[in-house]
């Protein structure tokens, strides 16, 4: 039989589901975004991005958050696809650091 | 153009839902897996999400259900009502009459 999916908890031991509301971050909105334009011109679909944070080991998973994970999965095909080079996220990401990131910004 | 597909199962038809054991991309959860419920509506036609995971899209497209099943037939321990129901979406390939 094959492993459960790190994502497929149903039914597991948990504790109390956070309900609190939070309003998403800009970066967290801009991923869909981007995500929704990269699928309409064909370069991915969701069921990838889904496979992608499927296969995350599950430390790394527990520790992330739902953008977060995603925003790892569309940067790791769009890498496999060769959209983007790892070189090009990298001095990107370093760009931006430098500047100040903008992640709390809503 | 792949208006010929003939959906295997009906509303109100028992179906059991198969462990196919298969790795990688599935939408199956395990909770499901070996539990009997009832067709609740045929969907219509589907790209295959365990294709599709992998970029292979476009590929024949195949049946996907509803499926009705008793919350007390997926958990032992459930102590809610007797007539609470989940309903979930299944493709037909991990379905087997029951």
């Amino acid at each position: 039989m094959a492993d459960r999916l790190v994502t497929d908890i149903g039914g597991t031991p948990a504790g109390a589901i956070p309900r609190e509301e939070r309003e998403p971050l800009f970066w967290e909105r801009q991923l869909i975004a981007t995500f929704n334009v990269l699928q309409q011109h064909g370069v991915l679909v969701i069921d990838e991005i889904r496979r992608t944070v499927e296969e995350m080991p599950k430390e790394a998973y527990d520790e992330s958050t739902f953008y977060g994970r995603r925003v790892e999965a569309v940067a790791d095909i769009l890498i496999k696809k060769g959209v983007i080079t790892a070189e090009e996220l990298e001095e990107r990401t370093r760009e931006i650091l430098e500047s100040g990131t903008r992640d709390h910004v809503r | 153009m792949f208006a010929d597909t003939v959906p295997a199962f009906a509303p109100g038809d028992r179906v059991r839902v198969v462990d196919l054991g298969k790795p990688g991309h599935v939408r199956t959860p395990f909770y499901v897996r070996e539990k009997t419920g009832a067709i609740e509506e045929y969907c219509g036609t589907f790209d295959n999400p365990e294709e599709r995971g992998y970029g292979r899209v476009g590929l024949n497209p195949i049946p996907l259900y509803r499926v009705r099943f008793r919350q007390f037939d997926l958990w032992p321990d459930y102590d809610g009502s007797e007539r609470d129901e989940l309903v979930l979406e299944i493709y037909e390939h991990w379905l087997a009459a029951a």
